[in-house]
């Protein structure tokens, strides 16, 4: 059972948004017709996907691109026009307001752009909000804050005032706040959209490892494809309200989907991403071309999951190719040509 | 090519260069308009350069072009020239009627010769000024329209014909009746109600004799009176009459004096003329002449039921109405009626409801009382001290210093004590104010319709004349404190209202979407993380109502509440204005300690 399902959702914004959903649906209008005719906005389109336990999905799109908005139904925040929503199995949108404020609570976590915490509330207090909303007492709440704060590198912190730390601390107090309840799921809308740069690898770096522990179910929220394929085990990319495509990081920048996609990935370095298998041409169409694979010679050989950046390694210093050996059997094999296109994103002549 | 093939790749938009539109712009006549605003823009254009349809034809030219402001303003110079010209039709026929007899009125001529003069000079000076002026500032203007256009494809452009029109049409609707009514002296303050008059009993008169023309009425009449002069010179040539003759004689002197006062109203409406009627809906004021009947007279007054008392209900009452006979004839304007009739409703209410409001004053006296109490007898060593603690604890060594100096005031001048029954006061008012602010004003933030609700409701309270409402006030709930305490709480809550209001809106929305996504219920979101944020707002809110309070303090002495107001309003009256500054001094200080102490904890507050 997969944690997060979302399935075929649809958010129109509008006072007439029932009669516009209809009318796309049957019509097939686009962004503008919908706007001049019902005044209203698509913010999501037809959106459909799952997540899976321990996953960190990555949700990729420029700013307006609904992605933000789409986030918010998980939790709902935002009610679907259409489309139903399953947390572990179960409909959100058919329960009461005490359980789903129950689940806001306990099951999912959220960390926001604008980190969003309270100002007039300690580190602690923030983070042990929403324990206090479930009416645990003071001195637990205390205890599982004091943790949180520890999980994020921030000891010591609890007594500060939000205002009294910088923007990446805050960030980490947002995170602590979201993990102090320990939830199932979390949510992260940009969250280090806002921090400068290096203190957004260092947080990513941070996030990672915490992930790695924790294994949280996570849908991250971002604008920034490097930043999507670092954290992301798999990418949805969005554009003008629709999922356009899911998949691995490599799937993306090898196979995408469009030229929107296309465009996005085009400066993306492959050398991390695409593996030898994806490049590597088959021994009977090498043999054709080149001539048998002379035993004598000592080439380099390596696994079919190997990347771009070792197939370089390998192959630099040689003018043999390199073999591609999956259980004992070459399975196929690079060439410098091979190589160089497969680095370009460009088929071999 | 490759330049081209590239920008044409990189992003397709219409960019359409409005550089090259003046003649899009301008339409008629576009060479010149492009040439002037090229010079315009260069600094070339002398200051001297003349539209000449600016100078001779300014609201056509302005109008057909969609220059509004310039077409208003050339219309107000010319009209405010051509009415100071039109004063000779007003002065002329005076000053010659003086000149019948120049010796008498040789004041009279001095003073028209002097006027006329003066509305000479100054219209042929406003006339050809403001020509020049609108002359030169044509192109500027123009200029300035263009660029509008330019940013904004909608402004007025090109030229019209349906403009110029409109443009007749207004001036037609202005011009006449202004330049009219400038010729015509201010009339007489009972003619018009006359002549409405006339012409009303004059319509009566036409139904009665079932005639429906003037002429037809009078000959009607004429002929009535002949009838009658010819039967009663006939009766008054006879030597003897008999008794149903005689009576019948009176009968006829009655209807004859009847019938001339008939005859006269129908002789003061062909008086009337169309230039009287014209006068009377334009030149009068706004022609509010309706008259009505007054309200009922009536009076509600609370008495012993002594029905129900005789029964065993002891204390019983009853509401008893007395109507006073109306005064024959009296015709009222609507206002008075309207007026009359708040009293009548303010009247019954007051009989009617009096447990309500008497006991309402009640609480209001006993909480005063409490307080006035715990004020008056908390020896004055500790106030002053808990006084300078607070400021002592929340302010600087300054305030300190300002709070027991201004203690030390009150205390010399021997105001302490009537300072404390202010204070009261204003405790017990800004106690109300809270309690019913801090709601309403949640409700306000929360509520669109309560929002469009209140906000006028405040706006009023805020600006009313506060002795507006003190006669109500007085009415309801007699004299003294407790009415006093009320009309303080209508001038001194709007700003609670209105800054717990903007306290709670001006909450992120973000913080308040976050507090949502863990799980917070509304009345937690509103505990939890509205309210807390809204704190320094309403801490605002309430220095400022406390400081309102305080002012209202020495309005209400008018209707019997004691304290420092008391004093100014004594003093106001025995014209002794040393006690009045001194007393208006006391209050001034109490408030300035209030606001210096409550200022330092919203500063220790806001930190946060």
């Amino acid at each position: 059972m997969s944690v997060v399902e979302v399935d075929g959702v649809w958010k129109i914004f509008g006072d007439r948004a029932a009669e516009a959903i209809a009318a796309v649906r049957n019509e097939g209008l686009g962004k503008a017709e919908v706007l001049n005719r019902f005044g209203a906005i698509i913010g999501v389109r037809d959106a459909s996907f799952t997540v899976e336990k321990g996953e960190i999905f990555c949700l990729m799109g420029l700013s307006g691109s609904g992605k933000s908005t789409l986030v918010r139904h998980i939790n709902r925040l935002i009610e679907p026009t259409a489309g139903t929503i399953r947390i572990l199995g179960e409909d959100i949108g058919a329960m009461t307001p005490d359980v789903l404020r129950a689940l806001r609570a306990e099951k999912i976590g959220m960390v926001f752009q604008n980190m969003a915490l309270l100002p007039h509330r300690s580190v602690r207090d923030n983070i042990g909000f929403a324990l206090e909303l479930r009416g645990k007492d003071a001195y637990h709440r205390a205890q599982l804050a004091d943790r949180a704060l520890e999980t994020v590198s921030l000891h010591g912190y609890g007594d500060r005032l939000p205002s009294e730390l910088s923007g990446g601390m805050q960030q980490r107090v947002g995170l602590a706040r979201a993990l102090a309840a320990d939830p199932e799921i979390l949510l992260m809308d940009e969250p280090f959209s806002a921090l400068d740069p290096l203190i957004r690898r260092n947080l990513q770096d941070e996030f990672l490892s915490l992930s790695q522990n924790v294994r949280k179910t996570t849908i991250f929220i971002t604008h920034d494809l490097d930043e999507a394929i670092r954290m992301g085990d798999r990418i949805g990319i969005m554009n003008d309200g629709e999922i356009v495509q899911i998949g691995t990081a490599e799937d993306i920048v090898t196979a995408p989907a469009d030229d929107y996609v296309a465009d996005f990935v085009a400066g993306i370095s492959r050398l991390k991403l695409v593996s030898a298998s994806k490049i590597m041409v088959a021994v009977e169409s090498h043999v054709a071309r080149h001539g048998p694979i002379d035993d004598a010679h000592d080439y380099p050989t390596a696994r079919p999951e190997d990347d771009l950046d070792t197939l370089v390694e390998l192959s630099t210093g040689t003018e043999l190719p390199v073999l591609i050996r999956h259980d004992g059997n070459t399975v196929g094999i690079v060439t410098k040509d091979t190589l160089l296109h497969g680095l370009q994103g460009t088929e071999a002549a | 090519m490759s330049a081209t093939a590239a920008l044409s790749g990189a992003e397709p938009r219409e960019v359409e260069s409005r550089d090259v539109s003046v003649p899009v712009f301008a339409d008629r006549n576009a060479g010149y308009y492009g040439s002037v605003f090229e010079r315009l823009q260069k600094g070339e254009l002398p200051f001297w350069h003349m539209n000449l349809a600016g100078l001779l034809i300014p609201w056509i030219w302005s109008a057909w072009r969609g220059v509004w402001l310039m077409f208003w303003v050339s219309l107000a110079l010319d009209v405010v020239g051509l009415v100071c010209l039109m004063q000779n039709f007003k002065y002329g026929p005076l000053l010659e009627d003086a000149y019948l007899d120049p010796s008498a009125n040789a004041i009279l001529i001095e003073r028209y010769t002097r006027w006329l003069s003066v509305y000479n000079n100054v219209g042929i000076a406003t006339l050809v000024l403001g020509r020049l002026l609108i002359g030169l500032q044509a192109n500027r203007w123009y200029f300035g329209q263009y660029s509008k256009w330019r940013i904004d494809g909608r402004t007025a452009h090109g030229v019209a014909a349906r403009r110029v029109v409109i443009a007749v049409l207004i001036l037609v609707l202005v011009a006449p009746i202004t330049l009219y009514r400038a010729t015509q002296q201010r009339i007489d303050e009972r003619a018009c109600f006359n002549q409405v008059r006339a012409i009303d009993g004059t319509k009566r008169l036409l139904s009665s004799y079932g005639v429906t023309e003037v002429s037809d009425l009078t000959s009607a009449m004429a002929e009535r009176r002949d009838r009658l002069v010819t039967e009663r010179a006939t009766l008054e040539a006879s030597a003897s009459l008999t008794d149903d003759q005689r009576s019948r004689l009176s009968a006829i002197r009655r209807e004859e004096r009847q019938l001339r006062r008939e005859i006269d109203a129908a002789e003061d409406f062909k008086a009337v003329t169309a230039k009287d009627r014209l006068d009377c809906l334009f030149i009068d004021d706004f022609p509010t002449l309706a008259r009505v009947a007054p309200p009922e007279d009536v009076t509600y007054r609370r008495v012993p039921d002594e029905e129900a008392v005789a029964q065993g209900r002891s204390g019983a009452t009853k509401v008893i109405r007395q109507v006073k006979d109306p005064v024959e004839g009296r015709t009222v304007n609507i206002f008075t009626y309207t007026a009359e009739s708040i009293d009548i409703g303010i009247n019954f209410l007051r009989a009617q409801y009096a447990g309500i409001f008497d006991a309402l004053t009640n609480v209001l006296r006993q909480s005063l009382i409490r307080v006035e109490v715990a004020f008056m007898l908390t020896p004055w060593p500790v106030l002053v001290g808990l006084a300078m603690i607070l400021a002592w604890a929340y302010c600087g060594t300054g305030t300190v210093v300002f709070v027991g100096s201004s203690l030390t005031f009150l205390a010399v001048f021997e105001l302490w004590q009537i300072a404390m029954q202010t204070m009261a006061l204003v405790v017990v008012a800004t106690a109300i104010c809270i309690f019913v602010g801090l709601p309403v004003g949640i409700w306000m933030a929360k509520n669109r319709i309560a929002n469009w609700i209140t906000e006028p409701i405040l706006d009023v309270m805020q600006t009313i004349p506060s002795l507006s409402y003190l006669v109500p006030a007085v009415a309801f709930f007699g004299i003294s404190q407790p009415p006093a305490v009320l009309a303080t709480v209508v001038f001194a809550i709007p700003p609670m209202v209105k800054l717990t209001a903007l306290g709670i809106r001006q909450v992120p929305q973000s913080t308040k979407e976050a507090a949502l996504a863990f799980g917070a219920s509304e009345r937690q979101l509103l505990t939890k993380v509205e309210l807390p944020m809204a704190v320094p707002s309403i801490m605002a809110g309430l220095n400022q109502t406390i400081m309102l309070a305080l002012s209202m303090a020495t309005i209400s002495a008018f209707i019997g509440a004691e304290g420092l107001g008391a004093i100014v309003t004594a003093a106001l009256g025995d014209a002794q204005a040393g006690k009045g500054l001194l007393a208006g001094i006391a209050i001034a200080l109490v408030a300035m300690v209030i606001d210096r102490i409550l200022k330092g904890i919203r500063s220790s507050l806001s930190r946060i």
